[in-house]
């Protein structure tokens, strides 16, 4: 078979069967003005066709950097001043004039100069006047230094070996390599070399294979592309930031959520924002003097003001059971419910009162039980932001009506419920919440923290709650909730409650769901 | 939720069993308590307990309840109450006042530093539990062998009587000024606001005891060597007043002393006997609570129940249902439903079996499904959901755009602790600029969208607003412009099957660019804003690339 290799690594053959001889990979790549890595693949090609190899050396290299190489043609900066000092004639100057009149020369370089002029005892510099003032004291001018010497022994690009190197010219080097003039490199390099194949190869006999970065129309046509060998890319390097759409983290989760809920029969509900006192409270059966009812924990309105309540025979309803328990079989609260209090307007602290309107639908419509609903929606507390708090956020609800639900049954569900959410370890404990009798607590095991988390309350709605809606024993409601923004915060390993609803663009961009 | 420090050293000789931290740990939540922390080296814990418990505000009154929960004493805790002599005679000046009085005396105390510490915080969490934070329910403790029975509760004019208070600078003080000058009065003035004459506590030689719900005088302070101890709540209720002096007086029969009746009587001739803890008979059924909770007990067992949380009960002689007694100290049973949660601890929550009730067929809201389809279609133009509160302020809400409000056609909040926020939204667009101001140094371009709330003032709706679904995008770098966005709208309705029914008028806003903004029409109605933001709009948002912008009214769309 017929031997192909690329245009460049032809060429590269070319040139060591012309060189006759061992080389360095380094001095070929500067030599031809290619990068060492594409020389080295080119070696590698010829490698594997037997026609090149290479070898390692370790050496130890001394050369000139850029400054120093410069000084080798215009003299150390100490040398231009002295120079320009017996020009002028100069014997006493201050510094800052001297400066003045040097001003081609950089600042540092100036003061590099000055100093090594000094260690030369060439100058001596002193404040006596009031200023800083430098004396020649050298009598004559004098000839190169030892430095000076050695430094003049060099070519521009030179590279010398550091053990060819005598001891005098190890003392001046570190004198140089001190000053960063000069460096010194431990480096590996590399020995190419033909094999005898390669020596006696014919190079007009090998078929040339093309490299290309793009294709082009042209090429898929024309089916040209065959005739190319693609440019290689880095596989292993990331490519740039895609700025892409994608869902918000929180938004993820809810979705989640609802599926969860849509998986175990729930239909989604939705009430408002603006809510009145009497769905808030009152038809929770919190009395009207409550603390919680209180202005620092709720955002209460002042536009607008008032709003409507429903039929009167269920506000009644709602009154009665406060002050005696109406047909709820309640003692009651035992005070004088105030109408008025109840059409306070508030942004809603729970989604507990959207809840109750669709009691107040069940009610309405004459449903039948079963229903089972959930929300899941924002609701507001007048509190000051942290850490952990918010004062909006969102609260996870769902509820059952049913004939014979009981406290077991709804251990049940909420165990299937937080099991689907990923926790497999679920514990129901006595709890209290104003509005359900029996109430439980929930906590859940969190394995990726190895501890147990409170995750949320519930119970059965009381009577009081559920008799002004018809809804009377032995139909009862369960209900439980939990606050979304915690499980965000673990799910998303955010320390911060407020980094959900501030938008950092880099996490939104970064995050996975 | 109120805490209290439990020493398990205390807990140990109340309950007179040994305990360890974490076997506390573990059964204090079964009978509804939360642990709140563990400190090891002293032997505490500390919990907390719901509001709906005041008894559980000392360690005995959480010690009666471990009792139960480990079977050492069941049923409702027996106290015997001697007849005292001190009598109680309450001015019928008080009925328009504060017109309820229940007394307590406590003979043989002796409590050590920890006990008083108790006495002290149990006020505390009463005052505040119960009392609604001295309103309905006031405390006083009083060293008994300073006075003189009969006792007067009366009410007076507020610069008739001077008295030296507690925790003042030692001086006679009148009532008037206790409540402009001393500290505890400045507090808690605002209960006796509006009032012409406030109460006060006498003995039958005409020295002040108390100025309730204020302060005490100094004649009774209680000290190391008080032996017998005087205690008056008074307040609005009586039956509040009644239960806090009940959980008190427990508690210090429970540390060891005796407690005596003191006969108040009323004007109107009735005398009561306090404190009285005779425990309040309930009947209730075995079915009722059987079926509540989703367990099959059989009499007997559901009586155990009952008595494992310290109450007690026995069949009853109407079939079927039990006669459970209420301790006391528990005021929170008004319904029979009450019992079944008390049935549920006393069997162990942890015991309950898991039932589950199939039905049902799950339905997403429209809403919230059509919010998503417009998620997926923004992802798709390759915009960034963020997500942003509803809550906002008015001046970045409308002065930042450029646009002028009237406090009366807005959302406004009376309180807000935080003055970030003083309205809600009324469009996304101004927090999607703010998103951009906190976002402005990444790498661009930045396509950012909302879907989501806003709010809107609409006085014939049941409570005066409505939410209404919006979106709004915006798209931030050095080369944005009307084109782009335009493109995006388009690219949106035609994915909505709507491209067909809208049209762009140009218009005036304020917040655009002049020649470069378009009203969103819909089937001719007005349902959005399109264009290139203002450059003073830009600054105000310290903003360096233009700003091209959308906002649309989804509610008609889906």
């Amino acid at each position: 078979m017929k031997l192909r290799l690329k245009t460049q690594v032809i060429s590269i053959l070319k040139v060591l069967q012309e060189k006759d001889g061992d080389c360095l990979a380094s001095d070929l790549a500067r030599e031809l003005n290619i990068d060492y890595i594409v020389l080295m693949s080119a070696i590698n090609d010829l490698k594997d066709h037997e026609l090149a190899d290479f070898k390692e050396q370790d050496v130890d290299q001394i050369s000139m950097n850029e400054e120093g190489v410069n000084y080798i043609k215009n003299q150390l900066p100490e040398r231009q001043i002295l120079t320009y000092l017996a020009k002028k004639n100069i014997k006493e100057i201050s510094l800052e004039e001297l400066k003045k009149q040097l001003k081609s020369l950089d600042d540092k370089i100036f003061y590099v100069g000055i100093n090594n002029m000094k260690k030369n005892r060439w100058i001596s510099t002193s404040n006596a006047t009031g200023e800083n003032t430098l004396f020649v004291i050298t009598e004559t001018f004098p000839p190169d230094t030892e430095l000076e010497k050695f430094l003049k022994t060099f070519k521009k690009k030179e590279i010398r070996d550091f053990s060819q190197l005598s001891k005098e010219e190890i003392i001046q080097f570190n004198l140089l390599n001190k000053r960063k003039l000069m460096k010194r490199e431990k480096k590996t390099r590399r020995v190419l070399f033909l094999t005898e194949k390669g020596k006696r190869i014919d190079i007009l006999k090998i078929e040339e294979l093309k490299q290309v970065s793009k294709i082009t129309t042209e090429m898929i046509s024309s089916g040209t592309w065959k005739d190319y060998e693609f440019k290689p890319f880095d596989v292993t390097k990331p490519g740039p930031l895609l700025k892409g759409g994608k869902i918000h983290p929180v938004v993820y989760l809810i979705n989640e959520i609802r599926e969860i809920f849509i998986s175990l029969g729930f239909t989604e509900i939705r009430g408002p924002i603006i809510e009145s006192a009497f769905f808030n409270f009152d038809a929770l059966f919190q009395p009207q003097d409550h603390p919680a009812r209180e202005m620092h924990d709720t955002f209460y309105l002042k536009n607008p003001k008032m709003a409507k309540l429903p039929k009167k025979d269920r506000v009644k309803a709602v009154k009665d059971t406060h002050e005696n328990g109406g047909e709820s079989g309640s003692l009651g609260w035992g005070y004088e419910w105030d109408e008025q209090i109840a059409k306070r307007t508030l942004l809603r602290t729970h989604t507990t009162a959207t809840t109750i309107r669709r009691l107040a639908q069940f009610y309405e419509n004459n449903e039948v039980p079963p229903i089972k609903v959930f929300s899941i929606d924002r609701v507001f507390r007048n509190e000051k932001l942290d850490k952990s708090h918010l004062a909006e956020f969102t609260q996870i609800e769902g509820i059952v009506i049913g004939e014979n639900v009981s406290l077991c049954d709804l251990k049940g569900i909420i165990t299937e419920f937080y099991k689907k959410m990923g926790f497999q370890k679920v514990i129901t404990r006595p709890g209290f919440f104003p509005y359900t009798e029996p109430s439980m607590e929930i906590s859940v095991y969190y394995d990726k923290l190895g501890s147990w988390l409170e995750m949320g309350g519930s119970g059965i709605f009381r009577p009081e709650v559920t008799y002004p809606w018809g809804i009377k024993n032995p139909m009862r409601v369960l209900a439980w909730g939990l606050g979304l923004e915690r499980l965000a915060m673990l799910k998303f390993r955010r320390n911060d409650i407020r980094d959900l609803y501030i938008n950092p663009i880099k996490w939104l961009r970064q995050e996975s769901y | 939720m109120p805490t209290l420090d439990l020493n398990v050293n205390r807990l140990e000789r109340l309950i007179g069993k040994e305990l360890t931290i974490e076997g506390l740990e573990y059964d204090l939540q079964w009978i509804s308590l939360d642990v709140e922390d563990i400190n090891v080296e002293e032997n505490t814990i500390k919990v907390e307990y719901n509001p709906n418990r005041p008894d559980f505000s000392s360690p005995e009154g959480i010690a009666r309840a471990l009792k139960g929960y480990y079977e050492i004493e069941l049923g409702v805790p027996k106290y015997v109450i001697n007849d005292g002599e001190v009598q109680m005679n309450v001015d019928d000046s008080v009925n328009t006042v504060r017109p309820f009085i229940v007394c307590g005396v406590v003979r043989d105390i002796d409590l050590d530093e920890d006990e008083v510490g108790t006495l002290m915080n149990i006020q505390e969490q009463l005052h505040w539990a119960v009392g609604r934070d001295r309103k309905k329910v006031a405390i006083g403790v009083h060293d008994l062998d300073k006075i003189k029975t009969p006792f007067r509760y009366v009410a007076v004019k507020p610069d008739s009587i001077s008295f030296i208070p507690l925790h003042g600078d030692g001086d006679p003080m009148n009532l008037e000024e206790i409540l402009k000058y001393h500290d505890k009065g400045k507090e808690y003035a605002h209960i006796l606001e509006g009032k012409s004459l406030y109460p006060l506590l006498i003995d039958c030689n005409d020295q002040v005891i108390s100025f309730p719900p204020i302060i005490n005088g100094i004649l009774t302070t209680v000290t190391d060597s008080t032996r017998n101890l005087f205690l008056d709540l008074t307040g609005t209720d009586l039956k509040a007043v009644s239960l806090a002096l009940n959980i008190l007086s427990t508690m210090l029969a429970d540390t060891g002393a005796k407690i005596e009746s003191v006969v108040v009587n009323y004007p109107n001739g009735e005398s009561l006997i306090t404190p009285n803890l005779e425990s309040l008979k309930w009947e209730v059924s075995v079915d009722y609570v059987n079926n509540y909770i989703g367990l099959n007990l059989k009499e007997s067992d559901m009586i155990k129940c009952f008595q494992k949380v310290r109450m007690d009960a026995k069949k009853s002689p109407k079939k079927g249902y039990l006669d459970v007694w209420v301790p006391a100290y528990r005021g929170d049973m008004i319904h029979p439903v009450d019992f079944t949660e008390e049935c549920a601890i006393g069997y162990g929550y942890s015991n309950l079996p898991l039932t589950i009730r199939e039905g049902c067929i799950g339905q997403y809201h429209p809403i919230q499904d059509f919010s998503n389809k417009i998620r997926m279609i923004m992802i798709g133009a390759g915009y960034l959901e963020v997500l942003n509160f509803i809550l906002t302020n008015s001046e970045k809400h409308y002065d930042y755009m450029r646009q002028e409000h009237e406090e009366k056609k807005v959302v406004q909040i009376i309180n807000p602790i935080s003055k970030e926020y003083d309205t809600t939204r009324t469009q996304i667009l101004p927090k999607l600029m703010e998103t951009l101001l906190f976002n402005r140094s990444e790498e661009k371009p930045i396509k950012i969208f909302e879907v989501g709330d806003i709010i809107l003032l609409a006085p014939k709706e049941e409570t005066g607003a409505i939410r209404t679904l919006h979106l709004s995008a915006v798209t931030y770098h050095d080369d944005a412009n009307f084109t782009e966005i335009r493109s995006t709208l388009d690219f949106i309705m035609t994915a909505l099957g709507e491209y067909e029914n809208i049209i762009i008028k140009p218009g005036n806003n304020l917040t655009y660019i002049n020649n470069r903004y378009g009203e969103i029409f819909w089937k001719g109605k007005k349902i959005g804003e399109i264009g290139e933001i203002h450059p003073e709009i830009l600054i105000n948002f310290k903003l360096e690339f233009p700003v091209a912008a959308l906002e649309l009214n989804l509610q008609d769309l889906f």
